[in-house]
């Protein structure tokens, strides 16, 4: 055989059919799936569901599931996995109001040495495990468990109130009917959005979770990003740390932990909206208030406390379960 | 077992229309195989051939397609062979690694697994076992002690213990037993010791099929010979005195996909050429190359040999022992050099391992091409939409790639295609040495004459190439010069592109040997 000029076909151009409306579907069935549910709840308890304070309490009342979760997914898009991010917003939490109240030191102070505290965590994370090369999972689940500890014991294992009511306003304060701590979330999932669609270090994390050995190939810095997703999700953490602290005027250091198995929740249901196959923040966001309106509603209804594990817990495991079957689908027809 | 009680004329092994078929992908078709009692039979083929998956099918780990059938004895076996313990119906498979656990003895290592019928008769057991191996060890006519620890035996004497241990459950002049690759890790002394061995621990009769790389290992121990090509049998036991090695190579490659052989190619280095000096990556093994502005060098040796690894080391990805890159008035050390250095001065590497190196199936075409550019064409904070369309429809224009939708996850092209894809994101990348290893590895015949007319253009354009593979067609259709790598002698230029030359000199170096 020799070679031949090949006729070139023009750019295949493929017309809206079965697969674009697959796509669609796809891409939008969590949301749709959340509109069903409201509407339930709204048939079952038509008189609470529709009150403001119902909707307010959706929107307003998520912001440690909503740092954790996108702290959580800092790691998970360039194929890491921090399970400490629940840990050190709990640490952050704890540590403004025991060093503001109990320590008398002046509250931005005490704010800044929370962060730094979170922050040092994060690096410790990722040096153990991209630097000695230990697997993330365990190191972290460890972390989890240390920073727990640190928290009740810097807080003498009590809850610790009373922050000055002034610096609640930085979570507090009200805009359009909503406090300022969710647009801080909706801002941080935007602009992680951003990063992540339109600026080339996005497309490098995205990279070094799909395949880590293309991108290194291709020249990028794989374990610079690595570490620093472990960095910046911790500081995601703290951030979020500060603003619930800020928020409650003070911090139960042994209720951290309850965030995080809902948080992973929504990361995961996340891969089934906007992006499906792939860690996303927007997909993210939706996974978080797709939660609260299903355990809302359901304690409307007037189900009892032990509801809202059943809901969580099997929330995550149809969650995984859709994401690995959708990415699954996507990587190969 | 009851098959030595029968005097049977049947085949010990009898393999008839297997095929087996991946999703889309037929990897084998309609293949016949025969193993005589009391016989050693090769099975060759190149990577990808389908040679693995045949061998898996044997060792009941991979269940055909309906209407295959395999027979043991002239006994009809179900599938997957002996429910996945090829050894209950007297299959013994030896692979690479030869599954050995070091720290123990000779004798565990070869009575690991059996069952002791009860903890009061373990003592009376062992001896037993003692006794066993020790009558494994005399049939294999070797002289080990059962005590020592399999780490500190030479590794033929370890291969010894591997196939002592396969013959445990055979009865003498039954069962087949698998070598895959077992002789790999040896040199070539420690292989025909261990081939003696062997021979004399079967002459009763026990058949062997030896799945082999090294072709004159094959001619020196083989009955006869079958080899696989693209998924069916090219030959069927052929008796090994009637071939050759370069004959059992050009089965294995096939000879009929030539392609035109580049017309105006520069023969000898010209102005601007890149040098490689003194690379390195095992003891006693250097290489100079120099490639001029606009060729296409070749690069080849033994399937399984070091020189595999020379392409990376020239593109940074692994650090060679010693070697230095000449690139346009720069000089750089590679065992010192990044990927990331190596990119910066103008050097791209289209690995062989396509889907595990050379692209991210989840993510996109246009992602997968522009992604080593990001950063230089964009700005920190937008990295800019217009020109990564641009560039990918570029690259899949000229390349052919199909479907061409910018937008689809690489995963779910051909293979092809992916290969296209991987080439396209370093072609536009406009590199000054682009670095081939294995480019056209299990694509399709109009695919590879695709890939390596976009090569051939690239070449016109200026790039100088390192066509590292070891198809002989594909070097010697876009090639003028070959570098052929010896592992134990000076490697050979080639200024022919005649493929027969090629394989001749591959496989010369054994005959060679230490006269060089």
């Amino acid at each position: 055989m020799s070679l031949t000029v090949r006729t070139r076909v023009p750019a295949h151009r493929r017309r809206p059919s079965r697969a674009v409306v697959d796509e669609v579907l796809a891409r939008t069935a969590v949301i749709m799936l959340w509109a069903l549910l409201l509407g339930f709840y709204v048939i079952v308890e038509p008189t609470k569901m529709f009150q403001s304070a119902t909707v307010h309490s959706i929107f307003a009342s998520q912001q440690p599931l909503v740092f954790i979760a996108l702290a959580a997914l800092t790691t998970f898009v360039v194929g890491e996995f921090d399970l400490s991010v629940a840990g050190i917003l709990g640490l952050a939490a704890t540590l403004v109001p025991v060093l503001s109240v109990t320590h008398g030191l002046s509250v931005p102070l005490s704010c800044l040495i929370a962060l730094a505290a979170g922050v040092t965590v994060g690096a410790f994370n990722g040096f153990i495990v991209v630097v000695l090369g230990v697997d993330g999972f365990i190191v972290t689940l460890g972390s989890a468990s240390l920073l727990l500890g640190v928290a009740l014991w810097a807080s003498d294992s009590v809850p610790v109130a009373g922050l000055d009511p002034a610096f609640g306003n930085i979570a507090l304060t009200e805009f359009l009917g909503l406090p300022l701590s969710f647009y801080y979330g909706v801002a941080i999932a935007l602009a992680f959005a951003y990063i992540l669609a339109f600026t080339a270090m996005g497309r490098h994390m995205v990279f070094v979770g799909a395949n880590r050995d293309v991108a290194r190939l291709a020249g990028v810095r794989v374990d610079r990003i690595r570490f620093m997703s472990y960095v910046v999700s911790a500081s995601i953490a703290s951030i979020g740390g500060i603003l619930v602290a800020a928020a409650l005027g003070g911090f139960d250091a042994s209720s951290a932990g309850t965030y995080l198995l809902p948080a992973l929740s929504a990361v995961f249901l996340g891969t089934a909206v906007v992006q499906p196959g792939r860690f996303n923040p927007l997909g993210t966001m939706v996974g978080v208030y797709f939660l609260a309106t299903g355990i809302l509603g359901l304690q409307l209804m007037g189900a009892g406390g032990w509801v809202v594990n059943v809901f969580y817990g099997l929330a995550l495991v149809l969650a995984v379960s859709v994401a690995s079957v959708v990415a699954r689908r996507r990587k190969s027809s | 077992m009851s098959a030595t009680q029968q005097i049977s004329t049947a085949p010990r092994l009898k393999i008839v229309g297997l095929s087996k078929t991946f999703g889309r992908t037929k990897v084998l078709d309609q293949v016949d195989l025969e193993v005589a009692p009391g016989e050693i039979h090769a099975l060759v083929g190149a990577n990808g051939s389908g040679k693995s998956t045949l061998v898996k099918v044997i060792a009941g780990y991979h269940t055909p397609d309906r209407g295959a059938r395999l027979l043991l004895d002239g006994a009809e076996m179900a599938f997957p062979v002996g429910h996945g313990n090829p050894a209950s119906v007297g299959i013994c498979v030896v692979h690479q690694d030869l599954g050995l656990v070091g720290h123990l003895s000779v004798l565990e290592n070869v009575s690991v697994g059996r069952e002791h019928p009860s903890s009061v008769l373990r003592l009376l057991d062992r001896r037993r076992e003692e006794n066993q191996a020790r009558k494994l060890m005399e049939r294999l006519g070797v002289s080990l002690d059962l005590r020592t620890t399999v780490e500190s035996l030479a590794p033929e004497e370890r291969a010894v213990v591997a196939i002592a241990r396969a013959l445990r459950t055979e009865q003498p002049g039954s069962g087949l037993v698998v070598l895959d690759e077992t002789t790999r890790a040896l040199s070539r002394d420690a292989a025909e010791s261990f081939y003696r061995a062997l021979r004399k621990g079967l002459s009763d009769g026990s058949s062997v099929l030896l799945v082999a790389h090294s072709l004159p290992e094959v001619m020196a121990v083989s009955d006869r010979v079958s080899v696989i090509r693209d998924g069916t049998m090219v030959a069927n036991g052929v008796p090994t005195p009637q071939l050759s090695e370069r004959a059992i190579a050009k089965l294995m490659l096939g000879r009929e996909t030539a392609i035109e052989v580049r017309a105006h190619a520069p023969t000898t280095p010209s102005t601007g050429a890149i040098q490689v000096r003194g690379l390195s990556v095992s003891p006693g093994n250097s290489l100079d190359l120099t490639i001029g502005r606009g060729e296409i060098l070749g690069l080849t040796g033994k399937a399984g040999s070091p020189w595999e690894r020379m392409p990376y080391a020239i593109a940074g990805v692994e650090r060679p022992r010693s070697g230095q890159l000449q690139i346009d008035g720069s000089i750089l050390d590679l065992a010192r050099s990044s990927i990331r250095t190596l990119l910066a001065n103008g050097v791209a590497l289209v690995p062989e391992r396509r889907d595990t190196h050379g692209v991210a199936a989840g993510l996109s075409i246009k992602d997968n091409i522009t992604l080593p550019r990001l950063r230089e064409r964009g700005r920190p904070w937008y990295a800019g939409l217009r020109w990564q369309l641009q560039e990918a429809q570029a690259a899949v224009d000229v390349l052919g790639v199909r479907p061409g939708d910018l937008r689809m996850p690489v995963g779910k092209l051909s293979g092809g295609n992916r290969q296209k894809v991987l080439l396209g994101k370093w072609l536009m990348n406009a590199p000054r040495l682009l670095v081939l290893h294995e480019p056209t590895q299990g694509v399709d015949a109009a695919a590879r004459v695709d890939l390596l007319q976009a090569v051939m253009s690239a070449a016109d354009a200026g790039t100088s190439v390192l066509f590292a593979s070891s198809d002989v067609n594909d070097l010697s259709a876009a090639c003028r010069r070959v570098v052929v790598v010896h592992d134990d002698g000076p490697s050979e230029e080639l200024l022919s592109s005649d493929p027969d030359s090629i394989v001749e000199s591959v496989y010369r170096q054994v005959a060679r040997g230490g006269a060089a």
